[in-house]
C-alpha cells in the first residue's frame, strides 16, 4: 500500500465544506480505506475517480451541516446583525424608505452616469484603423474669428493622394439629398458619394455582398435598416433602386452590398452609399477638380499614424491654390483629426461628419450624479446617529456580553452595507425600468445596460463599498464610543453639542439647496421657454415640401380653390424645416449668415412681422433685393440698413426692410443672422398656407388628398407648423419631471435629516427645557432657544450654498437653453424660502413637542 | 407505516450488522452486501441506512480504534439493539407467516 498517494484536494476541500464536522471522520476514513484499497487494486488513476463520485453520492442530507450546527461564531453574529438590521429598518418603515429610496437614485443616477460615459467613450472605437485614418479639417477666419471646420476642398483628396507616398487609401464624402424609389417604395432620403476605399478604411462590415463593389459606378451598398425598409428581411443583391438626384436625373443602381447593422455607440454611419463619380448627375454644377468646390469630407489612412506631422508640414501648397481661387472661404490652414478622437473633438469642429460629443451631459450629469450620493449618504449619517438613540440599550447589551468596540463597529458598517445593497438593487430596477429610457431619450443615444460588462460589475461593487464605509464609517465611529454603565445609568449624553453633526447637516442643507435650486431654476426656464414667442404665428400654418416647382403650381392651384385657405406662399426654404446658409461680403469682412429663398407673400403667410422697411417685390423687379432680421443689422454693425449694400457670391444685394427676430428652430438653438432674398418659381421647394383658425385639420386633410392624386409616387412630407415642435415640448416637460423628482428628493432627504438632528438635539435637553417651563418660560421663549442654532445653520448654509448653486445651475441652463431665462438669482431666492419653510416645519414639530410635554415627567428621570 | 418499518436495503443492512457483530462499519458492511448479493452497493446509501437506522433505535454505535488504513481515523461501529432484534424479527415473521399461507396450487405450473 503506497501512502505516497494522497486524498485528491479538490473533492477532499468540498467533502469538508459539506459534512458535519462530527461526522467528518468516521466518513472520511470510510472513504479513505476505500480509496487506499482502490489504490492498490486499480491505480491511482480510477481511484481518484472513484473519490470523486464516492464525495459526490455522499453530499447527501445525513452528512450535511445543519443550520444551528455552525461552529463558526463570526456567523452567528452575523445573523444576529442581520436580524437586527431588518428589525431596525422595519422599526421606521419611512425613514428607511426615504434612506433607501434617496441612495437608490442616487446610485440609479450613477449607472445612468457610467453607461452614459462608457457609450460616449466607446463611440467609433470599433473602427479597426481607427488610429490610421484621419479626418482633414481647415481652420477659415469667418464673423472674425477663426474656426475649424471638417470639410474639405473637393481637389484635395486626390492630390494628397497624389504627393504624399504615406498616404495609402483616400475616401471622399458627399452627402446629396435625394428620392430613391423602389416599387411602390418612394422616400426622401441622403445618399452618400464616397470612394471606394470608404469601407476599408472604415470598419463597416457587410451582412451581403461585396466591398469592392462599390468601384463600380452603378453599384448601391445600403445600410440595414435601408435594407429592410425597401426590401424587406430577404437578401437584396442584385435587386434594382432608382434614385431621382434632380428633376431630371435618374439613375438605376443595382444592390450590390447590405452593411451589418452599425453598433449602437456610432457617430459616422450611412443609409447609402454609391460611387463618388456619380457626383455629375448629382450635382450639375460640382467640379471634383475646382478648389473653390467642397465636399462633406476627406478621409485619408496612413500605415504609420506619426507619419501625420509630416503631411501636416507640406500642407502650405495646397492652403495657396485654395486662396487662389477661393475668396470667400480663406482657408488659413489645414489640419487633421484621427476617428478615434474625432467624436470626442467634434464640438471644436462645424460641419464635420461625426456627432458631436454631448458635453453638457458628460459633466453635467456626473456632477449630479456625485452630488446625489454625497447628499444621500450625509443623510444616512444623520439619520443613523439620530437613531441610535432608541438602539442605545442593544448597543449596551452587546458590549456586556462582550462585544469589542471593534465588533460594534463591524455591526453598524456591515449594517450600512446592507442597507446600500438593498439600495443598489433598487437603484438597478429603477435605472432600468425609469431612468435608462428617460436618460436615452434626452441624451438621443440607445443607452443599455449589459449585465455582461465586467465593468459595471467592477463599478456596482465600487460605489456598494464606498456608499456603504463613507456613509457609516462615521456614525459607526460615534455609536461605538458610549460607554455601557452610562448607557444603562441613562446619563449618556449626546446631540447636544456635537460640531461635526452639524457640519453634516450643513452639508446636507447646502447640497439639497443646490438641489432645490436646480428644480426651481429648470421650472422656471421651462416655463420661460414654453411661454416665450417664437417670433412668428406659428399658429395655423401648413405647410408641405413639394417635389417641383411644376408640381408647386398644381398643388397651390388645387389648395386656392379650398375656402379655409387664406394665402399660399412658396419658397426655397421653410422655417423648422431647412435653411440654407450664406457667405455675406461686407466692406472688409465676411459673415456666416442663414439664408432663405421666399416670395413676397411668406412673410405674411408666416406671420413674420416686419420691423421697417419694406417686403421686396417679386421676381423679376425683386431681384436683388434683400430683407435681413434684426440680428443682422445688429451683428454688422449698420446704423441705418435701409438701402445699405452687400455681397453674397460676388453679387451685390440691397437692403430694402428689417425683420424682428425670430426663432427658425427651438429654443435650444441661438437666433442666427439671416438674409431672405426673392425666391424664383424654380428654387420652390416648399408651399405653405395661412388658414382660417379652426379650420387647420380639414386643410390639412384636403391637401394630403390633392397631393395623392398629384404626385403618387413622392412621399408626403407636410404638416402643421405648430407639430414641428411637439418634440420639443415633450422633452422640456420630461426634463422638468425629472428635476422635480430629483428636488422632492432633496427636499425629504434633508427634512428627514434635520428631523432626526432636532429631535436628538430636543430629547438631550429635555430636562433643560423643563426647568425653563417651570420657571414660566412660554412657547415663544422655547421655540427661539431651540430654532437659535439652526437659524445659524441655515444662515451658514445659505452664505455656503447660494453662490454654488448659483453658478452651478447657471451654467446648466445655460449649457442647455440658448436663451436661458434672466435673472436666475431668484429662483435661489425661491429655493431659499422653500427650503427654510421646511426647516421651520421639522422644528415646529418639536416645539410641539416640548410645550405639550409635561416638566415633572421631564425631571423625574432620576 | 410504524416506527418499526425496515425498507428492504435498510433490512439487508440490518442483517448485515448481525452478521458483522462487533466489526461491524460502513466499508466493511458495503463489501459484504456486496459479495454477498452480487450487486454493487454505494457507501453512502450504507451510510445513510445506518444512520437512518441509528435514528429509529434499531442501532447502537460507538467509535473504534483509529487506523493507519483509514488516514488515522477512526471508524464508527454498530450494533443491533433490542429494538433492532425485534424490528428484524417482526419482519422475518411476516414474511414467513405470508410464504407460509401461500397455497402449493399457486406454484403447481403444470396444472395447465
Amino acid at each position: 500500500m503506497s501512502h505516497k498517494i494522497h486524498i485528491p484536494k479538490i473533492p477532499h476541500a468540498f467533502f469538508r465544506w459539506y459534512c458535519k464536522s462530527d461526522r467528518y471522520e468516521e466518513l472520511h476514513g470510510d472513504l479513505e480505506e476505500f480509496f487506499y484499497e482502490r489504490v492498490a487494486e486499480s491505480g491511482p488513476v480510477k481511484a481518484r475517480l472513484l473519490y470523486w463520485r464516492d464525495v459526490i453520492r455522499c453530499c447527501q442530507p445525513y452528512a450535511w451541516k445543519k443550520p444551528g450546527f455552525y461552529s463558526n461564531s463570526n456567523i452567528v453574529m452575523f445573523k444576529n446583525y442581520l436580524k437586527t438590521s431588518i428589525r431596525s429598518m422595519v422599526r421606521n418603515p419611512l425613514s428607511s424608505f426615504i434612506n433607501v429610496f434617496g441612495l437608490a437614485v442616487a446610485i440609479g443616477v450613477c449607472i445612468v452616469v457610467y453607461s452614459m460615459v462608457r457609450f460616449s467613450h466607446s463611440t467609433d472605437q470599433f473602427h479597426e484603423h481607427k488610429n490610421e485614418v484621419f479626418l482633414t479639417t481647415f481652420d477659415a477666419d469667418r464673423d472674425g474669428r477663426t474656426s475649424r471646420y471638417g470639410f474639405t476642398p473637393a481637389p484635395l483628396g486626390k492630390a494628397l493622394r497624389q504627393d504624399f507616398a504615406q498616404v495609402k487609401k483616400m475616401a471622399r464624402v458627399k452627402d446629396v439629398p435625394v428620392v430613391v424609389k423602389q416599387d411602390e417604395n418612394v422616400f426622401h432620403e441622403s445618399i452618400r458619394l464616397t470612394d471606394p476605399d470608404f469601407l476599408d478604411m472604415l470598419t463597416f462590415p457587410l451582412k451581403w455582398g461585396d466591398k469592392a463593389s462599390l468601384a463600380d459606378p452603378n453599384s448601391i451598398v445600403l445600410s440595414e435598416p435601408m435594407a429592410t425598409k425597401y426590401f424587406g428581411k430577404e437578401e437584396p443583391l442584385g435587386r434594382e433602386i432608382l434614385v431621382k438626384f434632380g428633376e431630371n436625373e435618374k439613375k438605376l443602381f443595382k444592390v450590390t452590398g447590405v452593411a451589418e447593422a452599425f453598433p449602437a455607440a456610432h457617430a459616422i454611419s450611412f443609409d447609402f452609399l454609391i460611387n463618388f463619380e456619380n457626383h455629375h448627375q448629382a450635382q450639375s454644377g460640382f467640379d471634383a477638380t475646382n478648389w473653390a468646390d467642397f465636399v462633406g469630407a476627406t478621409l485619408i489612412q496612413l500605415d504609420d499614424a506619426a507619419a501625420i506631422s509630416m503631411i501636416q508640414s507640406g500642407m502650405d501648397r495646397y492652403r495657396e491654390l485654395q486662396n487662389a481661387v477661393d475668396s470667400e472661404w480663406k482657408i488659413s490652414g489645414f489640419g487633421f483629426e484621427s476617428i478615434e478622437s474625432l467624436h470626442r473633438n467634434s464640438s471644436g469642429i462645424s460641419r464635420d461628419i461625426s456627432i458631436d460629443q454631448a458635453d453638457e451631459i458628460l459633466i453635467g450629469l456626473p456632477v449630479m450624479g456625485i452630488f446625489m450620493l454625497a447628499l444621500a449618504c450625509f443623510n444616512y449619517m444623520n439619520m443613523a446617529i439620530s437613531s441610535s438613540t432608541k438602539r442605545l440599550k442593544e448597543i449596551g447589551v452587546r458590549k456586556v456580553i462582550g462585544a469589542s468596540r471593534g465588533k460594534v463597529i463591524f455591526q453598524f458598517l456591515a449594517e450600512n452595507i446592507l442597507l446600500t445593497f438593498f439600495a443598489l438593487l433598487l437603484g438597478l430596477v429603477l435605472t432600468a425600468t425609469v431612468f435608462m429610457p428617460w436618460f436615452s431619450e434626452i441624451a438621443d443615444a440607445p443607452l443599455t445596460l449589459s449585465l455582461l460588462d465586467t465593468n459595471l460589475w467592477v463599478f456596482l461593487v465600487g460605489i456598494l463599498l464606498l456608499t456603504g464605509l463613507v456613509s457609516g464609517f462615521y456614525p459607526a465611529l460615534y455609536i461605538s464610543r458610549f460607554q455601557v454603565v452610562k448607557i444603562f445609568k441613562g446619563t449618556v449624553t449626546f446631540g447636544k453639542k456635537n460640531p461635526i453633526m452639524k457640519t453634516f447637516l450643513g452639508v446636507q442643507m447646502v447640497l439639497a439647496f443646490v438641489f432645490i435650486t436646480m428644480a426651481v431654476m429648470f421650472k422656471q426656464n421651462s416655463d420661460f421657454q414654453a411661454k416665450r414667442p417664437w417670433g412668428y404665428n406659428q399658429n395655423g400654418v401648413i405647410y408641405t415640401a413639394v417635389p417641383n416647382p411644376a408640381g408647386y403650381d398644381q398643388l397651390s392651384a388645387a389648395m386656392s380653390q379650398n375656402p379655409n385657405v387664406l394665402s399660399i406662399s412658396g419658397s426655397g426654404d421653410h422655417l423648422g424645416k431647412s435653411i440654407s446658409s450664406a457667405v455675406v461680403g461686407l466692406a472688409d469682412r465676411s459673415y456666416d449668415v442663414q439664408r432663405m429663398l421666399v416670395d413676397p407673400g411668406y412673410f405674411e403667410t408666416l406671420g413674420i412681422p416686419v420691423a421697417s422697411g419694406a417686403v421686396f417685390n417679386s421676381l423679376p423687379s425683386g431681384s436683388n433685393k434683400v430683407l435681413v432680421n434684426e440680428l443682422f443689422v445688429k451683428s454688422t454693425l449698420m446704423d441705418e440698413p435701409i438701402g445699405q449694400l452687400f455681397k453674397i457670391d460676388s453679387v451685390q444685394y440691397q437692403i430694402v426692410g428689417v425683420v424682428k427676430d425670430f426663432h427658425a428652430f427651438n429654443f435650444y438653438y441661438e437666433v442666427k443672422p439671416m438674409v431672405f432674398q426673392a425666391a424664383s418659381k424654380a428654387d420652390y421647394r416648399f408651399m405653405s398656407m395661412r388658414v382660417n383658425p379652426g379650420s387647420e385639420l380639414k386643410v390639412y386633410e384636403d391637401l394630403k388628398e390633392h397631393w395623392a392624386t398629384l404626385f403618387p409616387e413622392t412621399p408626403f412630407q407636410g404638416g402643421e407648423q405648430v407639430d414641428l415642435w411637439a418634440k420639443f415640448y415633450q422633452d422640456l416637460g420630461q426634463m422638468k419631471r425629472f428635476t422635480r423628482t430629483v428636488a422632492f428628493i432633496a427636499i425629504m432627504l434633508a427634512a428627514l435629516g434635520l428631523y432626526g438632528l432636532v429631535t436628538l438635539n430636543v430629547s438631550g435637553r429635555i430636562k433643560e427645557f423643563s426647568i425653563r417651563k417651570i420657571l414660566g418660560a412660554g412657547l415663544m421663549n422655547i421655540g427661539r432657544t431651540i430654532s437659535r442654532q439652526y437659524l445659524v445653520l441655515t444662515v451658514v448654509a445659505f452664505l455656503l450654498g447660494a453662490p454654488l448653486a448659483y453658478i452651478m445651475n447657471i451654467g446648466l441652463v445655460k449649457m442647455m437653453f440658448a436663451y436661458p431665462l434672466p435673472h436666475g438669482q431668484w429662483s435661489v431666492a425661491l429655493a431659499f424660502v422653500l427650503l427654510v419653510s421646511v426647516m421651520m416645519m421639522v422644528i415646529a414639530t418639536q416645539i410641539r413637542r416640548v410645550s405639550k410635554s409635561n416638566p415633572a415627567s421631564g425631571l423625574r428621570a432620576e | 407505516m410504524g416506527r418499526s418499518h425496515l425498507g428492504e436495503f435498510e433490512e439487508l443492512v440490518l442483517l448485515t450488522v448481525g452478521v458483522l457483530y462487533d466489526d461491524a462499519y460502513a466499508v466493511a458492511i458495503t463489501k459484504e452486501i456486496a459479495s454477498q448479493s452480487g450487486r454493487s452497493v454505494a457507501v453512502s446509501a450504507v451510510h445513510k441506512s445506518l444512520y437512518r437506522l441509528e435514528e429509529k433505535g434499531m442501532l447502537s454505535s460507538r467509535l473504534g480504534e483509529s487506523e493507519s488504513k483509514r488516514g488515522g481515523k477512526r471508524k464508527r461501529l454498530f450494533n443491533i439493539t433490542p429494538f433492532g432484534k425485534k424490528a428484524l424479527d417482526e419482519s422475518m415473521d411476516l414474511r414467513m407467516s405470508l410464504r407460509n399461507r401461500i397455497s402449493d396450487l399457486a406454484f403447481n405450473w403444470q396444472r395447465d
